[in-house]
C-alpha cells in the first residue's frame, strides 16, 4: 500500500486551548483541521484560522476515517474536557492509525502511566501551574533576601 | 474466583447475586452513590464508592491480580479505561466491558479488551436466530456469533432417532459434541445410539446453522 502524504494536523477539542493552538498554526501557514462535538465551540476560534472545523464526535472511528482523513495526519493534538475521553483517543490514534505525533491534555496526572510504551506526549495542566506558582515563589523569595 | 463489579445497576446486582451464590469473591465498585448502598443492603457485601477509572480507587478497593473485572458503566469509555487500568496497572487477568456503542465491539478488542459485550448487538442477533429457528432449540454464541452452539431435543418421530451415528449420513461440517440424556453426559464416537428425548449440543458456524437445524428435524414421514 502506497503510503499517504501525513501532512495534516488535526486538533481535538475547541476549548480555549484547542482554540487557541488552531489559530496559532493556521496563521503559521499550516494545514489545521479542529474537530469538536458542539458548533458553538468553534467560535472560540480567532478570525485568524484558516482551516477546517467539523462537527462530530472524534471517539467515532467512521468520522476520523472519512471526514477528519485520520490517515494524512501527522499530529494530533487532543484537549477535550474529559481524561477519559482523551486517553481513549490518544489510544486509537496512537494503536489503531499510527499518528507520528501524539500530544494529549490529561488533568490528572496519575492517568499518564497509561501512555507507557507508546510515544504519545502528555500535556499536564496541573504541573504546569505546580512549577509556575514553585517558579513564582522563588522569585518572590528571591527579591525578599536581596532587600532584607 | 476473584471477580470485579466496576458500575451498573441491576445488571451488576443480578450478576452479583450469582456470583455470590458460586461463591466466589468479590470486589465492588460503584459511582453512583445511592445504588452502590442499595447493592450494599441488599447484598451483604461491601461496596467502594468511586471513580472506577481512577487508579487509586482500583488500588483502595484491591483488584489486584483479580481473575475478571467486569465493567458495567452506561458510558463506554468510562468502561474502556476501567478495563485498561485494571489490566496495565493492577495485572487483572480478563477484563469484559459493556459497550453500548455496537461499532465500538472490534475496536475495544484491538485495544486490548479481553472480551466486550453490547447488548443492542446480542439483542439483534438473538431476535434474528429466534425467528429464524423454532423456539424449543436453544443456541449460544461465542466469539461475536463465529461459532454457534445450538441445543436439539430429538423427538420420536425425527429420521436420526434410534439410530446409531456411523449410520447417519451427515451433511459436512457436522459435529455433535455431546449427547445429554438425564442424568448422564456422552460424547458420542461413531458407534453412539442417539435415542428420543435425547438433547445434542451441536457446535457449528451461523451459516450452517439452519441447515443442520433442518437435517436433524428431518422427520420419518418427510423421507417417505
Amino acid at each position: 500500500m502506497m503510503k499517504k502524504n501525513r501532512n495534516k494536523i488535526l486538533i481535538i477539542g475547541s476549548g480555549r486551548l484547542g482554540a487557541s493552538i488552531a489559530g496559532k498554526l493556521s496563521a503559521a501557514g499550516l494545514d489545521v483541521v479542529i474537530i469538536d462535538k458542539d458548533v458553538s465551540s468553534f467560535r472560540k476560534l480567532d478570525d485568524e484560522f484558516g482551516g477546517y472545523d467539523i462537527v462530530g464526535d472524534a471517539t467515532d472511528l467512521f468520522v476520523l476515517e472519512n471526514e477528519v482523513l485520520i490517515n494524512e495526519v501527522n499530529e494530533v493534538i487532543i484537549t477535550t474536557n474529559s481524561d477519559n475521553v482523551n486517553l481513549f483517543i490518544a489510544h486509537i490514534c496512537f494503536y489503531v492509525y499510527d499518528v507520528p505525533h501524539i500530544y494529549v491534555r490529561l488533568n490528572d496526572n496519575d492517568k499518564g502511566i497509561l501512555l507507557k510504551n507508546t510515544t504519545i506526549k502528555p500535556i499536564y495542566p496541573f504541573s504546569l501551574s505546580f512549577e509556575e506558582y514553585m517558579r513564582k515563589r522563588s522569585e518572590n523569595d528571591n527579591y525578599e533576601n536581596s532587600h532584607s | 474466583m476473584k471477580i470485579v463489579i466496576a458500575n451498573g445497576r441491576h445488571e451488576a446486582d443480578f450478576m452479583i447475586k450469582k456470583f455470590i451464590q458460586d461463591n466466589h469473591k468479590l470486589v465492588i465498585i460503584n459511582s453512583d452513590q445511592h445504588f452502590g448502598h442499595y447493592i450494599s443492603n441488599t447484598n451483604h457485601v461491601p461496596v467502594l464508592f468511586g471513580d472506577s477509572t481512577k487508579a487509586y480507587t482500583l488500588d483502595d478497593a484491591g483488584v489486584h491480580n483479580a481473575d475478571v473485572l467486569i465493567a458495567l458503566s452506561t458510558d463506554d469509555i468510562e468502561n474502556y479505561v476501567t478495563c485498561i487500568t485494571a489490566k496495565r496497572l493492577f495485572d487483572v487477568k480478563r477484563c469484559v466491558s459493556v459497550v453500548r456503542n455496537p461499532k465500538r465491539v472490534d475496536l475495544f478488542k484491538k485495544l486490548g479488551i479481553d472480551s466486550v459485550i453490547c447488548s443492542t448487538y446480542l439483542l439483534g442477533e438473538s431476535i434474528k436466530y429466534e425467528s429464524l429457528i423454532e423456539s424449543f432449540t436453544k443456541t449460544l454464541s461465542l466469539e461475536n456469533d463465529k461459532i454457534v452452539i445450538t441445543e436439539l431435543l430429538i423427538e420420536d418421530d425425527y429420521l436420526i432417532a434410534g439410530k446409531v451415528i456411523k449410520n447417519i449420513d451427515f451433511p459436512p461440517r457436522v459435529n455433535i459434541s455431546c449427547i445429554f440424556r438425564d442424568p448422564e453426559v456422552i460424547i458420542p464416537n461413531g458407534d453412539s445410539l442417539i435415542k428420543a428425548g435425547d438433547k445434542l449440543i451441536i457446535v457449528s458456524t451461523p451459516k450452517d446453522q439452519e441447515m443442520i437445524v433442518k437435517f436433524f428435524k428431518t422427520k420419518v414421514d418427510d423421507d417417505e
